[in-house]
Parts: structure tokens; C-alpha cells; sequence
């Protein structure tokens, strides 16, 4: 292993508006190792990779490629540099062929043609060593999600790139493949390659990488050989916060209202199997499995945008609502998972926004929009959410995450809701901001509502929930309560359905 | 952690201040060349002859707020004015037939609005088709002859055809009114709140209980209704209905509506740039007729004004955005 340094990052800055990516972040990659980058949502991992790919202008700080400073200020600098970059999303051409996709922008070329032939001699020794065999000249759109990111890395790799930078490669693959990508990537090191490995999820990490570094809040908190870390070590980096701080306890109950249920029966449609639970007012219910479980379907038949038959009394006494718009008037609400396209509107000041349901969904009261008593109620959410903004007329586009789900939040508390879906609201929101959705959880839980909390971030569910249920492939795999509810055991139900076996039982 | 001092509503300009200049220097130019072109007389016809069409605008608006276009919009206007006519005709009283008349158009109205509802296609897709479809039965309906109410000397005609203060023509007063209500109903209403929430982002209107459905029947219903109004007071006023009448509407008013500056991206939309916008278009072309230039080059001349219209608006918004963007560094 060389031990000189490809390319090192200075005290790299961005914002975003008003949204810090990235604060004096740091990072020394040396030559020939793989390198992982590891840090929670919102961490400022994949804005690194951008400025590193040149697909994002750095507000301040310097790179410096073997010693070097270099300014990379566009893709193609990047390129030029030896820099190559598989992104997360996938950045092909669908219609175009597997080969044409390759070769985009600098086809192999005889006698001034583009030629098919040349771009099959030059890829298929990649092409096989990547285990990819599929054919060729097919659109990419006929391959699965797995195989066109295997050809988006194959793409990158026949640029050979001095330094490849994967941000999440794997989140499509499935274990076969992603162990091909594993072989191909320590193939590439043996060679001397260098590569910069983003992701969170921590076992791979630890399986494929040489050095670690953890980031949080745009800074990079530490940097160490993979070898003098442990799983729980680097968990405490991305988190940071100590547990108890960040998770609020719960509040006591203020019931005004009588205690209310929601009792659901053999529920099942085509995306769920007999799914039967009961949740009631002042207890928080966690809603846990991996994406296509059936945890989102499951709060959107709740929330009566997805049909399912079964046996199901909300608070009302009546069954699912049957549109969003009839759940609305039940008192049931949803807060959405991507809430610039489900829960804004963008363009609308935080007044407009904050109106939605309390003016927009209702049938009854004057029909007539009255500014002020919208002033109000948006002056209400602002001060009881402390949204920071500068006003109520301020647009919602101009706000950061946790300010935008707060007023998602905030559009449904001036109806009173009964019944609260939430599909992960923390989702690309900063720390401080969590905290504080955590406690709007707290107050709707002792305000006598019935929460049903999904999250993809387990110390979350196990931090505030009473009770989780697990979902596995559409049905109900599981449930903790209490004392059991551990990650050990969590992660397990999650990821096999079935409950570890216990160590004292052994 | 606090929320922020709240800063005062900054008092902005009108949105609609863009076109009103606009269309005041049209006027000025014009009136320092032809000083009879600024007759008020002169310019209360003008007024006159915007109104068929301006009222189309105006429904126009809330389709492009909600991200839609009605292409048929002329032939529910001469449908519905074949379809007032001939029950005059038929020797139902006047006032009754107009009436009719508007219901008839709210009618078409649903009819697209529940093609696009059920087949969830766009209503530009389906009004393509009904556009046609509403053209063929008129036709049909009208034998391909203008139609004329036989009695007009009932108290329609004449009031239709009056003019409040002996100069404003009866047809304008009621756009401009129709005006004033619609733009209080797009902002200061539940109906006007839905359609700009729903123009603005479909699908968290949808997760927010705005039925998207309702809206976009509701917006074409009362599209329809608009130029059943349209079509049965255009028979009072003309005292017939030609077959074509109509049939060149559709790409005036989007144009009107747009010059007026409401965007096609949706989400909101002028009522006020829309009336303001159709006196834009029908000013060019009146006013190369004082000039003595062909009225025939008017139609190139409007094209050429929405092409500015679309430009200046572009660059206002690009200007916009370069200082948002460095207010954002900052």
C-alpha cells in the first residue's frame, strides 16, 4: 500500500440558502486504498462527492490531488483529472443501448464512424469480470435496477479514473452482486486504484474498506484504519447527540379527550397479508421494515389513498377513509415521507401552506379565505413550531428541511388531529431540527392522539416508540414492546422476519 | 433557539403593473399619432369587442392555474349562443333561453370535465377531441346557416344591447363585473384557494384533502358555464349567431391570458392581467386600423407581442432569480 496521499479536501464549506452541507470538512485519502466515507442523512457525505465529481462549486475551502491544488470546476475537470464518480441515482439513457451507454460522448470511432465493434472489443473484458452478461445492444431499460447500476460503474471504470468514487453503488444490488462489486473493487486496489466508498451501511462498510471516516453535521469527526474500529464506535460518530438528550421522554398525559382506539383486522390488499394491530391515544406505535415491507402502504391505506378490504374502527367508530380528502375531515393525517413533493407547495408563502387542510380540505365554515385569521394561524404554527422564517409571507422553497416538515406538521395540528400517520418524518433533516420533531411526537402523544411513527432510522423507532411493529414482505413479521425492544433484536426482525435466538437460552 | 423577529410584509407592486404600463403606452403612442383613437367613444367599442372573448379569458385563468388548457372553449361559446338561439327560435321566452343558455355551456363543461376526471387524461387532450365534437353537433344543430331569433323585441335584446350612462354597452359592464367577482373568487375563496394549491403541487393538495378530481371538474364546469354566458349574451347583443362564430377564440384567449401573465407552470394566475391582456390584443388590432395598416398584419403583430410578453417575463424572472440566488450567498 502506497502511502502518499491522492487527494486531500481543506476545510471544504457549502450552503445551500440557508442550509449548511458541508463545515470545515477534512478528508485525507491516501493511494491505493479503499476508503469509506460514512455518516448519517444529511451528513454532507454525498455533497463532498459532488465538489470531489465537480458537479458542485465548494463555497470555500481547497482540494489538492497529489500535492497539488486544483480548482475542479466542472464534471469534465473532474474527468480530466482522473476523478470518476457512480452516483446513487442511476444517470443512463434508458432508450439507448447498454454499448451506448459506455461509450457516451467519446465513442470509439474507425474511419470517422462510430463503431460497435471497437466499444464490444474495449468493454467485454470489463463487462465479464463485473459478472455483467446481458445483452449488449438491448435498451438499458430492459435490464434490472441491479444490472444498470453494474453498467453505470462499468461505464465509470472504463474511463479508469485514478480515483472512483461510489456513493451508494450497492443500494440496488442484490447480495450476489454486490459481492461481485466487492471482488471487482479489491481486484481494483490490488492494481493500485483508489476508491472513496460512501455509505451507510455499516456491516459492507467494515467488509470492504481499508480506512473510515465519519462525518456529521458537514464535518468529518473522525478518521481512523478500519481495523481500530467497532461497529458501536462509529455509530457514536454519526449519531453524536447521546441518546437521552436526543430523544425527549415522554410527556404526561394532558387527556382532555377520552382515550380512543384504532383496531385493525385482517387487513390485506396486494402490497399487504393480514396485517392486525391496535394502537391507541398516548402511546406511540413504530412502524419498522425495509423499503417494499408494506410500511408505507400500510400508512397510506390508513390514510385511504390505497384501497384493502379487512376489519378496521378508527376513533370515529367508522372504517378507512375512503380519499385522503375524507381522512382529512376525520381528523386523520399524514405527514409524508418527501414532503417537498407531498407536503408543499413550493411556490406558496408559509401562510398559504399552513392553510392547506384547515381551510383548503374543510367542507364546513365560511367559504370565504380570510387573511387575517390565516395570519393567525400561521403566526400560531410559527411561534408553537419556532419555524425559523422571516415572516409568514416568507415562501416555503426558502426554508431548510426541518423548517418545511414543521410546517407539514403544522398544516395539520390547526385541524386537532386524532389519528397521526408518520412516515418518516425526519428524513433529510438536520440534528437540532430532529430533536425538535421528536418533541412535537411527545406533545401529540400526551394531547391524547394516536401516533403511528415509521422511520428507516432505527435508534429513532427504538428512542421514542412504546411499541414497534415489524413488517416483512406485506405482513406483520413481529412486534417489541417495552424492555425488548433493542437494535440487535430490531435489526434481525427487520431484516429475516424472525426474532434472534436468545443468547441467555442458549 | 427563537423564531425569527418577523419581518413586515414588504409592501410589492401589483403583479398586473407590467401589462397596465404596457398597455397605457400602446394607448399613448397611438393616441399622440391618432389623437380620435383616444375618443372615449372610440375606446368603449373597443371595450365592446373585447368582451365575448375577454370572458373567456377569465375562466381561462383558473384552467391555467391548475396546469390545464380548454381548447374548446370557442365552440362551447358557439354552441351554446346555436343553443340560446334556437330556443328562441322555438318561442321560449328570451330571458329563459339565456338562462338555458349558460346551464347548456356548464353542461359541455362537464362533459370535458368528466372525460378528464375519468380517463385521467389532461383536459388539452381531451378538448382536442370535444373541440371537434362540439363543433360537428353545432353544425348539425344550426344546419350550417347563421341563427336568428325571429321576436327581438323583447326586453333581452334591448337590454343587452342598452348602455348604462348611455355610453358603456351593457356586454362590458357585465365582463367587467364578471372580472371583479372571478378575481375575488381566485384569491379570496375556498374554490380559488383549491385551484392554486392544486396548480401549485398536485400531489400535496391530493395528501392535503383537496380532491384534485373535484377541482379540475369544478375549473371546467365553470369554464364552460363562463362561455355559455359568453355565447347566450353575444345573441342578445348581435341578435344572431353565425356558424364560425367562435371558431378563432381559443388561441386568442390562452394569448390574452398569458400576455396578462398568468404562468403555465400553474399555481397562480391574474384575472386582472387577463382582461388587461385581451384589451392588448384588441387594441393592436384596432389601432393598425387607424394607421391604415392591413388588418390582416394584426394577427401577425399579436403573435409578435406574445412572443415580448413571454420575453420580458422571462427575463423579469431570470433577474429575479440572479438576485435570490446572491441575496442566498450572502
Amino acid at each position: 500500500m502506497a502511502d502518499t496521499a491522492l487527494i486531500e479536501v481543506r476545510a471544504l464549506a457549502k450552503r445551500y440558502g440557508g442550509v449548511v452541507a458541508l463545515e470545515n470538512m477534512n478528508l485525507l485519502v491516501q493511494a491505493g486504498t479503499i476508503h469509506a466515507v460514512v455518516g448519517e442523512n444529511g451528513a454532507g457525505k454525498s455533497t463532498l462527492m459532488k465538489v470531489l465529481a465537480g458537479a458542485v462549486k465548494p463555497d470555500g475551502g481547497s482540494i489538492l490531488l497529489d500535492g497539488q491544488q486544483i480548482v475542479i470546476d466542472s464534471p469534465n475537470a473532474a474527468r480530466k483529472r482522473g476523478i470518476g464518480i457512480v452516483y446513487q441515482e442511476l444517470s443512463l439513457f434508458p432508450q439507448r443501448s447498454v454499448l451506448a451507454n459506455l461509450f457516451v460522448n467519446r465513442e470509439p470511432t474507425r474511419r470517422g464512424w462510430v463503431s460497435v465493434s471497437a466499444m464490444e472489443a474495449q468493454s467485454r473484458a470489463l463487462l465479464d469480470q463485473l459478472g455483467l452478461h446481458v445483452d449488449v445492444h438491448a435498451p438499458v431499460s430492459r435490464l434490472s435496477i441491479g444490472e444498470q447500476q453494474l453498467v453505470e460503474l462499468c461505464r465509470v471504470l472504463l474511463e479508469e479514473p485514478r480515483l472512483l468514487i461510489l456513493d451508494e453503488p450497492n443500494s440496488a444490488l442484490n447480495k450476489r452482486e454486490t459481492e461481485r462489486l466487492f471482488d471487482v473493487l479489491r481486484q481494483l486496489r490490488a492494481r493500485g486504484n483508489t476508491m472513496l466508498y460512501v455509505s451507510h451501511r455499516l456491516e459492507e462498510v467494515f467488509a470492504i474498506s481499508d480506512r473510515v471516516t465519519i462525518t456529521r453535521n458537514g464535518r468529518d469527526v473522525l478518521t481512523k484504519d478500519r481495523a481500530a474500529l467497532t461497529i458501536p464506535e462509529v455509530i457514536e460518530g454519526m449519531i453524536g447527540v447521546q441518546h437521552d438528550a436526543l430523544f425527549p421522554p415522554p410527556l404526561p398525559p394532558r387527556a382532555a379527550r377520552a382515550a380512543e382506539r384504532i383496531v385493525v383486522e385482517g387487513l390485506h390488499n396486494n402490497a399487504l397479508q393480514d396485517i392486525g394491530f391496535s394502537a391507541s391515544s398516548g402511546e406511540i406505535v413504530g412502524l419498522a421494515g425495509l423499503e417494499g415491507s408494506g410500511v408505507s402502504n400500510l400508512l397510506a391505506v390508513l390514510f385511504g389513498t390505497e384501497g384493502a378490504r379487512g376489519r378496521v374502527e378508527f376513533p370515529d367508530a367508522k372504517g378507512l377513509p375512503k380519499s385522503p380528502a375524507d381522512a382529512a375531515r376525520r381528523g386523520v393525517c399524514l405527514v409524508p415521507a418527501d414532503r417537498r413533493r407531498n407536503g408543499l407547495m413550493l411556490d406558496k408563502s408559509i401562510l398559504f401552506n399552513i392553510s392547506q387542510v384547515v381551510f383548503g380540505a374543510r367542507r364546513d365554515g365560511v367559504p370565504w379565505f380570510n387573511q387575517a385569521t390565516a395570519l393567525q394561524r400561521a403566526r400560531r404554527q410559527i411561534g408553537d413550531l419556532r419555524i425559523k422564517a422571516r415572516s409568514p409571507y416568507a415562501l416555503a422553497n426558502e426554508l431548510s428541511g426541518g423548517n418545511q416538515q414543521k410546517i407539514v406538521i403544522g398544516k395539520w395540528l390547526e385541524i386537532g388531529p386524532r389519528v397521526f400517520l408518520l412516515d418518516d418524518p425526519t428524513r433529510g433533516v438536520d440534528v437540532g431540527a430532529k430533536r425538535e420533531i421528536y418533541g412535537l411526537i411527545r406533545k401529540m402523544s400526551a394531547d391524547g392522539g394516536i401516533v403511528l411513527f415509521s422511520s428507516t432510522e432505527l435508534p429513532e423507532l427504538i428512542g421514542m416508540c412504546d411499541r414497534i411493529l415489524v413488517l416483512y414482505q406485506g405482513r406483520l413479521a413481529g412486534e417489541l414492546s417495552g424492555t425488548d425492544i433493542d437494535n440487535r433484536t430490531l435489526l434481525h426482525l427487520i431484516n429475516t422476519a424472525e426474532m434472534p435466538a436468545r443468547e441467555d437460552a442458549r | 433557539m427563537t423564531a425569527l423577529p418577523e419581518r413586515r410584509r414588504t409592501r410589492r407592486l401589483p403583479e398586473e403593473l407590467g401589462v397596465i404600463v404596457a398597455l397605457l403606452v400602446m394607448m399613448t403612442v397611438i393616441g399622440v399619432a391618432r389623437p380620435r383613437f383616444l375618443n372615449p367613444l372610440n375606446l368603449l367599442t373597443i371595450l365592446g369587442h373585447t368582451t365575448f372573448l375577454g370572458m373567456l379569458a377569465v375562466g381561462m385563468v383558473f384552467l391555467l392555474a391548475i396546469r390545464e388548457i380548454d381548447l374548446s372553449v370557442g365552440w362551447i361559446f358557439n354552441f351554446s349562443a346555436v343553443f340560446t338561439a334556437l330556443l328562441m327560435v322555438a318561442g321560449v321566452p328570451p330571458w329563459v333561453c339565456a338562462v338555458a343558455g349558460v346551464g347548456f355551456g356548464a353542461l359541455l363543461g362537464l362533459v370535458n370535465g368528466a372525460l378528464a376526471v375519468v380517463l385521467r387524461l389532461p383536459a388539452i387532450i381531451v378538448t382536442l377531441g370535444t373541440f371537434s365534437m362540439f363543433q360537428g353537433l353545432s353544425l348539425v344543430v344550426n344546419n350550417g346557416r347563421a341563427v336568428v331569433p325571429a321576436d327581438q323585441g323583447s326586453s333581452f335584446f334591448t337590454a343587452i344591447s342598452a348602455k348604462l350612462f348611455g355610453v358603456l354597452p351593457v356586454p362590458a359592464a357585465v365582463f367587467l363585473v364578471l372580472a371583479v367577482v372571478m378575481h375575488l373568487v381566485l384569491h379570496r375563496s375556498r374554490f380559488g384557494y383549491r385551484v392554486q394549491a392544486v396548480g401549485s403541487n398536485p400531489e400535496a393538495a391530493e395528501l392535503a384533502g383537496i380532491s384534485n378530481a373535484a377541482v379540475r371538474l369544478q375549473t371546467l364546469v365553470l369554464m364552460g358555464a363562463i362561455c355559455g354566458l359568453s355565447g347566450a349574451m353575444y345573441v342578445g347583443f348581435r341578435g344572431a349567431i353565425d356558424p364560425n362564430e367562435g371558431s378563432d377564440f381559443v388561441l386568442v384567449v390562452v394569448a390574452a391570458v398569458i400576455i396578462g401573465g398568468t404562468p403555465l407552470s400553474g399555481g397562480s394566475g391574474t384575472v386582472i392581467g387577463a382582461v388587461i391582456g385581451t384589451l392588448i390584443i384588441q387594441i393592436i388590432s384596432s389601432g393598425l386600423i387607424f394607421f391604415g395598416i392591413d388588418a390582416t398584419w394584426s394577427t401577425f403583430v399579436t403573435g409578435a407581442v406574445i412572443v415580448l410578453a413571454v420575453s420580458l417575463d422571462q427575463a423579469v424572472k431570470y433577474q429575479r432569480a440572479r438576485r435570490a440566488r446572491r441575496q442566498a450567498k450572502h
